[in-house]
């Protein structure tokens, strides 16, 4: 039905899948390393979202060179603060993600969740 | 403009900067900067609350020199300003109770990493509870899920390493969906200030168009928010998180910051969408479902259990059940339910926690069922504190577990389809909480045999042993009765709060 | 003002008793250790502390007791105390109702106290015993005055707190088990009542007790078919304490464990407040009329005379003493329901008067079988052939008790089986007009011939059977059973005044 609205919009359709494909990830794999893929590719999916909504094509960027134009002229800036915030969001969770997995690496040699979980049901408490 | 207007910035801004300042302090000063940052933001939350009681008037607090449409915004009424003082009382309370827990567990270099922690999380559950703007509601989103994982995991074993992954890992779904919904959501209406995606949100219902994408954006906000605050079937790091950290963080976890996140989902269905349009959008049905399953599945989890801190911590998991049956019920009298008991259980499950440790500690610090027989008499405050805490979980009258189970009740009755379901699964859920919390408090007051404790060397211990925890203990039990016995003011600025955020 | 300040009068009893109960509770907390080596003698207090405690409970009891009463009959009382949510006080109406009922629950406590003074030497853990005791006449004395139903439901919930302590009192696995499944039962039926009474908030003017009860007409007329299903969930649900079927089989399980005082406690008053929350919420709430005809009205009908039948045939075949007289309970309780599920002057009168004596009655009869564990240690009932040439004060006080609640014609139970039988024929309730009668009538009989073989073969035991046990001596429980059964036989020759008394509180809620 908008399957033409669908091709127009093919930036927020590869977005969206690429969101899809980033939290499934996260979701399912088991290998750590992989999850953290994952979840980058989630988040610039949001990124890659924001900046698609920010963009209208022919306009330029807000920044006055000769002399003040229409309001048409000029993009939106707020999107892309928001792209920037977020990859700054993105990159200390990822920091984060990745210092937990060399601690789990360095105790139990593997990167599967599953498998931890596992010893440490063997460990008792 | 009062002075006293300035003090939710204040107090956000104080937080934000005595954590970094606290990595460069040594544990006991960065403890001590740490209390004063908590009483003093709760000071400071009081008299911001007596101001509101006095004008009656929310007010808007401008961040920077730009008007509404792009600046950013602080936004106060009563409810913001009661919830700050509140969750500063039992922070306060959660962190002197552990000191000894954390003396113990945590590294004597990291102490101080603990308070950065703290007042990094006070901070964004501050911005949270004020802000008026989404996407500042994000980034404090993604603050307070690092600051929690960093309480999870400064005691350094296994299985809090394991549990602070697996936190991340669900909390990074839900954020991932909440900012994707953000995302939606301005790209509809242009705005991230709450108030102006509102008035948007109006136009865009009143013209009819955007119908699908708009409630996928709500899907996803909601979505995102109950995968972060533990409902069920997103539980499965909760047992862990809350059983292996150190007893301050699983207090604090289990009672302020699932529910900083729940604030900010009533905050959006009143403030963002408008609560009318929720109600019409079949979310919340989907919530309903979810939330009596975990107030089911969660019990029974509990009963399973015999380690005393999984067990609490399992019955978080219904208890969160419990708020969202109340959204689901899709009344402003649910909503209200739901605020009380986001309150009551908040007072309640820290209560649980700490008493549980301090019976831990009379029993080898061991927290099977099996040797915790008759520890009730070892450690007489926390025996009695577990009790007061079990019978206001199972709802006994006196307590407030009973007035937020009352107000579930009331808020059924306005909505006939789900009246009976709902009275059904209260009933179904008391009593599985009766199951395992008497079933506990009786252990603790069976006597043991003397051999047994000789042998494995059971302590007594006196009130004045461990003086601040027994204090702490005492606030809550009266934190505890006095949520029970005079509810009335507590719901009438819940009331009035929630009328002034429409 | 002056008025105000008298009517805080009503808290005196509660407070004083409630808070010594606390704080023998938490003296008791001291130095818990359990060991089955030393023997019971040993476990319990040193004489002289004991006599202290003892002093202290009396003293305490007493002055709460006559407190209450002078509370209670010095004319009408209200006092609302605070507000717990919007609309819904917490709110203390002494009336005719919850004078009866105090009474009654006030001589039952002073002489169970006395019994305990000896008996709770066999147990052991008196301070903790008593605290509970004292905990739990305080929450009685509320009960019996609150003035609307949720004040009302927040002492019944209090009540099976407080009370379920006495139950798990020896703390063996039995005990913890038989309290667990009490606590269950309550809480299941606190649950269902609970449930009526949001519906009844929705449908009622008020939920202040008013004689005839405050329906609200106008809201009624539309979904009376709920209402109708919610005052019979209610009725259910109050109806586990009382022991009504189908949620009656606590009882049997509860009373065998606690401690014989405990038992005479709970048989005769914790079960009546079950039925003292029917009478509120039938007659004080929901209204007489309202469920008059109604299916509501037969099923309860049939559910209390099912349970007055099975009742008597499980005690019949019961061999324990104590659960015995449990089933037995179950059955005589159920007399009172029906008298009350009629919705009839006279059988609520009966039903009222069977209150009070069923009370004294059940709890001599428990007394009896207190002392007889403490003097035999043996349980069942084919222990105790030829145990009247030791015992014969005991067991002639037994003898009177059981021929008044058989209804043997000048004792008590005679009355109020009377007028029970005299409401019945008078009702239009159909088939139940005869068959209740019937019903009560082939009851007594199998009480007759589950009570009075112990008699027999206790005066009498046949050839060589000889029962070991310990001389009977003249102590508090003696005395107190004495006390109860001359009450309970002389109750039943001079009935006029009470009589009297419950036919005014009758006819004031028809």
């Amino acid at each position: 039905m908008n399957f033409a609205n669908l091709l127009c919009n093919y930036e927020e359709a590869v977005a969206m899948i690429l969101f899809g494909i980033g939290f499934s990830n996260l979701l399912m794999q088991k290998n750590l390393i992989k999850k953290i893929i994952g979840m980058n590719i989630m988040d610039t999916s949001i990124y890659l979202f924001l900046a698609v909504k920010g963009y209208i094509s022919g306009r330029k960027a807000p920044i006055v060179v000769d002399g003040i134009q229409s309001v048409e002229a000029y993009i939106n800036p707020i999107p892309s603060g928001l792209v920037l915030t977020g990859i700054v969001v993105s990159v200390s969770v990822t920091a984060l993600m990745l210092s937990l997995t060399i601690r789990l690496y360095n105790r139990y040699h593997t990167l599967d969740l599953d498998e931890i979980s596992t010893q440490l049901k063997k460990e008792g408490r | 403009m009062e002075f006293v207007q300035n003090f939710p910035f204040m107090s956000i801004i104080l937080s934000l900067f005595a954590g970094p300042v606290s990595t460069v302090l040594n544990g006991k000063w960065a403890k001590r900067l740490n209390l004063f940052v908590i009483t003093a933001v709760g000071c400071m939350s009081a008299a911001v609350l007596a101001f509101e009681l006095r004008t009656k008037q929310e007010y808007v607090y401008m961040m920077g020199h730009f008007p509404a449409p792009w600046g950013n915004e602080i936004r106060v009424g009563i409810l913001e300003a009661a919830m700050a003082l509140f969750f500063c009382i039992i922070m306060l309370l959660c962190v002197i109770s552990g000191v000894l827990e954390r003396e113990r567990e945590i590294e004597e270099g990291k102490q101080n990493l603990y308070y950065v922690m703290v007042n990094l999380l006070l901070c964004s559950l501050l911005a949270l509870i004020y802000t008026n703007d989404l996407f500042t509601a994000y980034v404090f989103v993604e603050i307070n899920t690092i600051s929690a994982c960093g309480l999870i995991m400064i005691r350094q074993t296994g299985r809090t390493i394991e549990a602070a992954t697996r936190y991340m890992i669900m909390s990074l779904l839900g954020s991932g969906l909440l900012l994707l919904g953000i995302c939606f959501l301005y790209g509809l209406t242009g705005h991230l200030l709450m108030s102006n995606i509102k008035e948007q949100v109006a136009v865009l219902q009143a013209s009819g168009e955007y119908h699908i994408p708009l409630l996928v954006a709500i899907c996803l906000m909601s979505v995102g928010i109950a995968i972060k605050s533990a409902l069920y079937p997103f539980h499965t790091w909760l047992p862990d998180a809350y059983g292996y950290s150190t007893l301050s963080s699983a207090a604090i976890l289990s009672s302020l910051v699932s529910k900083g996140y729940i604030f900010l989902l009533i905050k959006i269905f009143y403030r963002v969408i408008g609560f009318d349009i929720i109600r019409d959008s079949k979310v919340i049905n989907v919530l309903f479902v979810f939330g009596i399953a975990g107030m089911i599945m969660g019990s029974l989890s509990a009963i399973k259990e015999n380690d005393i801190r999984r067990m609490i911590a399992y019955s978080s998991v219904a208890q969160i059940g419990y708020i969202y049956m109340g959204f689901g019920l899709g009344t402003t009298f649910g909503i209200i339910a739901s605020i009380y008991h986001i309150v009551s259980h908040a007072a309640t499950k820290s209560l649980l926690f700490v008493a549980a440790s301090g019976l831990t500690d009379a029993s080898g610090k061991n927290k099977l069922f099996a040797e915790l027989t008759g520890s009730g008499y070892r450690n007489k405050l926390a025996g009695v504190a577990f009790t007061v805490g079990s019978l206001s979980m199972v709802g006994f009258p006196m307590f407030s577990g009973f007035i937020s189970k009352l107000l579930f009740a009331q808020a059924a009755m306005e909505n006939q389809h789900k009246m009976l379901i709902t009275l059904i699964a209260l009933a179904i859920s008391t009593i599985l909480n009766a199951v395992y919390f008497m079933k506990t408090v009786i252990r603790i007051y069976t006597p043991e045999k003397r051999e047994v404790i000789q042998e494995k060397g059971f302590d007594d211990i006196a009130f004045w042993e461990q003086p601040v925890k027994s204090a702490a203990l005492v606030c809550f039990i009266v934190l505890n009765v006095f949520l029970g016995l005079s509810s009335e003011p507590v719901i009438h600025l819940i009331q009035i709060g929630l009328s002034m955020f429409a | 003002m002056e008025k105000h300040i008298v009517n805080y009068w009503i808290l005196l009893p509660i407070l004083l008793s409630g808070m010594t109960g606390i704080g023998l509770l938490l003296s008791s907390l001291r130095g818990h250790i359990r060991n089955k080596e030393e023997n019971v003698a040993e476990k319990s207090m040193a004489d002289k502390s004991l006599f202290r405690l003892h002093l202290l409970v009396g003293i305490v009891l007493v002055i709460s007791v006559v407190l209450a009463l002078l509370a209670a009959w010095s004319g009408e009382r209200s006092l609302t105390l605070f507000y717990l949510m919007d609309e819904i006080p917490v709110y203390f109406h002494v009336d005719a109702v919850g004078r009866l009922f105090l009474t009654i629950t006030s001589i039952v406590w002073v002489t169970v106290a006395f019994y305990a003074f000896v008996y709770m030497k066999h147990e052991g853990d008196e301070k903790r015993f008593f605290g509970f005791f004292l905990l739990l006449y305080s929450v009685l004395v509320s009960l019996d005055f609150a003035g609307n139903l949720i004040t009302f439901y927040f002492f019944y919930e209090l009540m099976t707190l407080t009370s379920m302590p006495l139950v798990l009192h020896s703390g063996t696995k039995e005990a913890i088990m038989a309290a667990l499944k009490y606590l269950f039962y309550s809480m299941l039926g606190a649950y269902c009542a609970l449930f009526g009474i949001y519906f009844l908030y929705q449908n009622c003017d008020s939920l202040t007790f008013t004689a005839g009860g405050t329906l609200n007409a106008g809201l009624t007329a539309s979904n009376s078919g709920i209402l109708l299903l919610a005052v019979f969930v209610m009725l259910i649900g109050f109806g586990a304490k009382a022991g009504m079927f189908p949620l009656h089989a606590w009882l049997s399980t509860a009373h065998p464990v606690a401690p014989a005082p405990a038992s005479a406690a709970l048989s005769s008053i914790i079960v009546k407040s079950g039925v003292l929350a029917l009478i509120r919420s039938v007659f004080y709430i929901v209204g007489p009329e309202f469920i008059r005809g109604t299916w509501v009205q037969n099923v309860w009908i049939f559910l209390a005379l099912l349970t007055v039948f099975m009742g008597s045939m499980l005690a019949y075949r019961e061999k324990v003493f104590k659960k015995r007289l449990a089933y037995s309970t179950v059955s005589q309780v159920s007399y009172i329901l029906f008298g009350l599920s009629l919705l009839e002057p006279t059988a609520m009168a009966g039903s009222l008067l069977h209150v009070v004596f069923h009370a004294l009655i059940k709890c001599s009869l428990f007394m009896t079988a207190g002392i007889f564990i403490f003097r035999t240690g043996k349980t069942r009932v084919d222990a105790y052939d030829g145990i009247g040439r030791q015992m014969p004060v005991t067991l002639w006080c037994y003898t009177f008790a059981s021929l008044a609640l058989i209804g043997i014609p000048p004792t008590s139970g005679f009355v109020s089986k009377w007028y029970l039988a005299q409401g019945a024929l008078q009702s239009d309730t159909g088939v139940f007009r005869i068959l209740g009668p019937v019903v009560l009538l082939v009851s007594a009989l199998l009480t007759a011939g589950y009570l009075l073989p112990i008699t027999i073969k206790g005066f009498l035991p046949g050839k060589e059977c000889r029962v070991e046990t310990q001389k009977e001596t003249m102590d508090k429980m003696v005395i107190s059973l004495l006390v109860l059964a001359v009450l309970a036989v002389l109750l039943g020759v001079l009935p006029n005044p009470l009589i009297q008394y419950v036919g005014e509180i009758a006819e004031s809620v028809m």
